[in-house]
């Protein structure tokens, strides 16, 4: 029952962390949107925290420039299972407009297991709730396999 | 023929106690100071006679526990039984009340507790055999001023201490500042013992005795300018022992050059003698507690020893001087208790005396720990000592608890004591002034408390430096010294109706007594016999407190282990390159050696201080022309106040 | 005999673990924490999220892997929370619930004031063993506003004490036992006029002590990545938002047995929620009213705002009390 109860906060809980890779700033502010009084993702209990120790789901937004990569993968690798990577904005995933450039490492899947990918750019804010959203129950399931 | 039933009688035990540190030191002296070739006790057997004569020391003094404090026998003992001829005292006389066994019984602690704590942390010395001479000289000058019925007897001892403690504070010649702060303690020490001596002649000229007792008897009833004057010299010339404002640079200096195992000696011994000289002085050869005006200048005095230290303590870089300016602070407590004049407020005096030599000692051993396996006690240049030394971290984290008053720890029963003591004086006499006692003691403590989180900070938690990486525990014999001490902190603060029952009361009975100090002697006193209140308004039961702790902490630990709070995941090696997840969060930089160092950590607190902290760093100009210009000055100032209130 | 010992004990023990020991705790701080996140959403026009998302996070950072960094002391960074949490439990067992205090005749206010340094002490610590440089900045903050705070209510503890123990008769009064049988027997302590400050002062220590805003520079997450708790994750982190839920708890339920106090209906349970209740009362305006409309200070701005306003008035109804207002 215990386990039951940790799943289930599991997937009312997730606390976000967010990092940019060399973002233009567009899809971080988007990020912030969706937890102001319009969106208010706070209503599924979602927080945004100052360190990857306490996050459930990482975010990353940006191309995964060559300087960023280290740090993006170093701070990944430090969230504590069960973990969830969530790529946001077209960039991540494929380079965007970046794409070919030489210093650019895009797509971020190439390096680390990633559950969400959220297209757009910027995406849309319910596109956003839907991604993360999708990303709790990855988590839960996450959870649950334990 | 000597009669052994004799010997063994325990009115010679104070002698005794005395005799045989200066007999150690002599023996010390006269095997001359080839070294052995032993590497981990250079003294060689030196060191265990030093540590005998202590241990007789305390077993003699401890010894005295039984009469003196619980039966309440006042020892005079007069040597080569010379006693009183013609109405005045002729011979030397030594004369124990609770008051003096209470100072002696603390001083023995501390020494021979250090001296364990010597033997292995004097490997890296030069002459070390003649550190032993002068370690038993200087715990048998300060044994000798606390129980010696004569001033002037009090006043040889007061020299044989500043000799030893100024060629102890000099002994390490190579560390920087040595010969400088012995310089300085040599002036200013100087300075107060000539006031002492000026303030004895003065005395003898008038009374034709130089017996504490029949001074006792004599003074008060016809103070007259003389008398005034040779107070205030007293007076100034045992606050230059003690190390209260204004003499309170010379402690910091002379702690932060000595070996620990003196600073522990001069923290916890000379000003704990300085503190007795004074309780001496006012409670009984003048008896002016009684009067508003001679508690008002030891509350205030004790007020802003307490203030000031503290904060200079806070600006402070360096481990032991900023135990230094802590020491002072903490002798502060004391004096504003003691000046409350109550027998409570005594009682909780001499309680945090005692806590205070404990936990300070402790506090210092720890700084020599860290000092003799790292070579330097700069807060900027340490950290993260906490993984190589975790008995030293223990042991230092108990010191700093009971510095800081953490309940249950012994300094917490003290502090509470005097707060309370303070507040009740003033809701008695009505004077909204000895309020200010009780908040400025209450912040202190926090102050107290953040300086030492600062230590740990930047000591023992935080990130160890490439060049500590080899850093091994301190030796058996130097934890044992410290562990004694812990375990005595520990004790204190969880039995403080047992300890006041048996040490501080019975010693705050002999303050109030003074008829009987005098009787004793065989002179005559018309004094009362005080009635003592040492009821209190709340309730500290230690006890019952820790058993709730425990339970809670017992019953957090079993759903924290039910929960698997123990089942965490740790880096198998610590030089793993490619793992990044056990380093630290850098915000994704890779990790390199950046410790948030002790100097600064409080700048929000500072900012705000910033006009007072750059008037305290002026005024602080380490010239000792300038401290030798403040003793006179603090001198003149007694003079007045004394022939103005008095 | 025997059996009267051992009844005692099972009395007593429930008295640690049920209640107002650690399930008590546990259920009434996170609900008032809950409240208060709820209280701010509503306030700035959002949804908010659920009142038991507390409980959500607490039971989702216990199933969470902890992480001890390479870098960290071990034991101390593990210990540290748990001696905070039973520190901030067992000065709850000492303040009185109306006429009630489950150990009464030993809470004594100067131990209470020292004891509720312990959780933060304990925090400290455990961010220093951390060896983050980020929980180094924390702590540093984190110590420095338990010294702005320290001196106000210091203040406001010896009027209380003061104003109590004039009419008491003994002059001063340090017990909290006391001081609540005072308020049986006179009403609250808030109609006294030298109270009213002292009320505010205490008032205003209540988002200092419990770290919220904005006075929440110890643990600003978009600064200093949480700070003291940077390095913390699962059942340790759970830990301290536990004690920190606990802590919004006692420093609510101290007012309210400082000022508030009254006739109590006499049995425990009613008794206990009319406390909740104006516990949660005290959590919205003192709490979650301050935190929807102010920004964080920085850490000189606090210190400054508590040694002068705060303690002004803290001093202005100690010399009130003095002269028997």
């Amino acid at each position: 029952m215990f386990q039951k109860l940790i799943a289930e906060s599991t997937a009312k809980s997730p606390w976000l962390f967010h990092i940019n890779s060399g973002s233009c700033n567009g899809c971080d502010i988007e990020l912030v949107a969706v937890l102001t009084p319009r969106y208010d993702v706070e209503r599924l209990g979602f927080k945004l925290t100052g360190s990857p120790r306490q996050a459930d789901i990482v975010v990353v937004t940006g191309p995964v420039t060559k300087q960023s990569l280290d740090r993006v993968l170093s701070a990944i690798s430090q969230v504590p299972e069960p973990k969830c990577v969530v790529t946001m904005g077209s960039c991540p995933q494929s380079g965007n407009v970046f794409k070919g450039s030489y210093s650019v490492c895009a797509p971020l899947s190439k390096y680390v297991h990633v559950d969400v990918d959220i297209a757009g750019c910027a995406p849309k804010p319910e596109a956003i709730m839907d991604g993360l959203v999708k990303a709790t129950q990855i988590l839960k399931e996450k959870r649950g396999q334990k | 023929m000597i009669n052994l039933n004799n010997m063994v009688d325990y009115h010679h035990f104070p002698i005794y106690s005395i005799m045989v540190l200066f007999l150690g030191a002599f023996l010390i002296a006269a095997t001359g100071g080839k070294e052995s070739k032993n590497p981990r006790n250079p003294a060689g057997f030196r060191a265990w006679i030093a540590l005998i004569a202590t241990g007789l020391s305390l077993f003699f003094l401890g010894s005295l526990v039984k009469p003196v404090m619980m039966d309440g026998e006042v020892i005079a003992y007069w040597m080569g039984s010379r006693g009183i001829a013609g109405g005045y005292a002729i011979g030397i006389a030594l004369e124990v009340d609770a008051l003096s066994l209470f100072f002696a019984l603390l001083i023995s602690t501390a020494v021979f507790v250090s001296a364990i704590y010597s033997i292995r942390y004097m490997v890296h010395d030069d002459c070390v055999p003649q550190y032993y001479v002068l370690y038993c000289l200087l715990a048998g000058g300060v044994l000798g001023l606390v129980l010696s019925g004569d001033i002037f007897n009090m006043f040889v001892m007061v020299e044989i201490l500043t000799f030893a403690a100024v060629a102890l504070t000099a002994f390490r010649t190579k560390v920087y500042g040595a010969l400088e702060a012995a310089f300085k303690y040599l002036v200013v020490g100087c300075m107060g013992s000539t006031a002492i001596l000026t303030g004895v002649i003065m005395l003898y000229a008038q009374y034709h005795t130089l017996n504490l007792a029949q001074l006792a008897s004599l003074i008060p009833g016809s103070m007259n300018n003389a008398t005034k004057l040779a107070f205030a010299f007293l007076y100034i010339g045992f606050s230059t022992k003690a190390f209260i404002v204004p003499f309170h640079p010379l402690a910091a200096d002379a702690h932060g050059a000595a070996p620990a195992s003196i600073s522990v000696l001069i923290s916890g011994v000379l000003t704990k003698s300085g503190i007795y000289g004074i309780i001496r002085l006012t409670y009984f050869l003048f008896q002016t507690m009684n009067l508003g005006a001679s508690q008002f200048m030891l509350v205030f005095i004790g007020s802003v020893s307490m203030f000031v230290c503290v904060t200079m303590a806070l600006a402070q870089h360096d481990f032991k001087r900023l135990l230094a300016y802590h020491s002072i602070s903490q002798i502060g407590y004391v004096l504003a208790a003691v000046g409350l004049s109550t027998s409570l407020g005594v009682s909780a005096g001499l309680y945090h005396a005692m806590n205070h030599t404990l936990f300070k000692g402790l506090l210092f051993l720890a700084a020599g720990a860290v000092l003799h396996e790292t070579g330097t006690t700069d807060l900027g240049k340490l950290g993260g000592l906490s993984k190589k030394m975790p008995h030293t971290t223990v042991l230092f984290l108990i010191g700093a608890f009971s510095i800081s008053g953490v309940p249950p720890f012994n300094g917490f029963a003290s502090k509470w004591m005097i707060y309370q003591a303070a507040y009740q004086k003033a809701v008695e006499s009505n004077n909204i002034g000895f309020l200010a006692v009780t908040i400025v003691a209450l912040v202190t403590s926090t102050l107290t408390l953040a300086s030492f989180v600062k230590v740990s900070q930047s000591v023992f938690f935080g990130q160890l430096p490439k060049e500590y990486e080899n850093v091994k525990e301190v030796p058996f014999g130097m934890r044992l010294a410290m562990g004694i001490l812990a375990v005595l902190c520990i004790l204190t603060g969880i039995f403080p109706n047992t300890v006041t029952g048996i040490l501080t009361q019975p010693a705050a009975k002999a303050v109030a007594d003074v008829g009987e100090y005098i009787t004793a002697m065989g002179f005559k006193s018309n004094l009362p016999v005080p009635e003592l209140n040492f009821a209190q308004v709340g309730v500290w039961e230690p006890i019952n407190w820790l058993l709730i702790l425990c339970c809670a902490l017992l019953a957090l630990t079993v759903v924290a282990v039910a929960g698997k709070y123990d089942r965490v995941s740790e880096s198998e090696s610590e030089n793993e390159a490619v793992e990044t997840k056990y380093q630290l969060f850098y915000g994704g930089e890779k990790n390199v050696y950046s410790q948030v160092g002790g100097g600064d950590l409080f700048w929000g607190f500072k900012h705000n201080w910033r006009h007072y902290f750059s008037f305290m760093h002026d005024l602080h100009s380490g010239v000792v022309n300038d401290y030798a210009l403040w003793a006179v000055v603090a001198l003149a100032l007694a003079i007045v106040y004394m022939m103005i209130v008095f | 005999m025997t059996a009267n010992i051992f009844l005692n004990g099972l009395q007593y023990l429930g008295y640690i673990l049920i209640f107002p020991g650690f399930l008590f705790c546990f259920l009434c701080g996170m609900l008032l924490v809950g409240i208060d996140r709820k209280l701010v959403a509503r306030m700035q026009k959002r949804v908010g999220p659920p009142i038991l998302q507390p409980f959500y996070d607490f039971f989702k950072l216990c199933g969470k892997e902890t992480i001890v960094p390479a870098a960290a002391s071990r034991t101390t960074f593990l210990l540290a929370p748990l001696v905070g949490l039973a520190a901030l439990v067992v000065i709850q067992l000492f303040i009185p619930i109306r006429g009630f205090s489950a150990f009464s005749g030993m809470a004594d206010i100067i131990v209470v004031l020292y004891l509720l340094l312990i959780p933060a002490l304990a925090a400290i610590l455990g961010a220093a063993a951390s060896g983050s440089p980020y929980a180094g900045v924390g702590l540093s903050r984190e110590m420095v506003t338990i010294i702005a705070c320290e001196l106000p209510l210091v203040l406001v503890l010896l009027a209380v004490a003061k104003a109590v123990g004039s009419t008491m008769g003994s002059g001063l009064c340090f017990s909290l036992s006391e001081i609540a049988r005072y308020q049986v027997e006179n009403g609250s302590l808030i109609t006294r006029l030298s109270m009213i400050p002292a009320a505010i002062a205490f008032a205003m220590v209540i988002p200092g002590e419990t770290g919220s805003h904005p006075f929440d520079t110890a643990e600003a997450e978009t600064e200093i990545c949480e700070g003291m708790h940077a390095e913390y994750s699962g059942a340790p982190l759970a830990v301290f938002k536990l004690s920190h839920a606990v802590k919004v708890l006692t420093m609510t339920s101290l007012f309210v047995a400082l000022f508030l106090g009254g006739v109590g209906t006499g049995i425990i349970a009613v008794d206990g929620v009319i406390v909740f209740a104006l516990c949660v009362i005290a959590t919205a305006l003192f709490i979650s009213f301050v935190h929807a409309v102010t920004a964080r200070l920085k850490i000189e701005q606090v210190f400054k705002y508590y040694w002068t306003v705060v303690s002004g008035l803290a001093l202005l109804s100690l010399v009130l009390a003095w002269y028997g207002l």
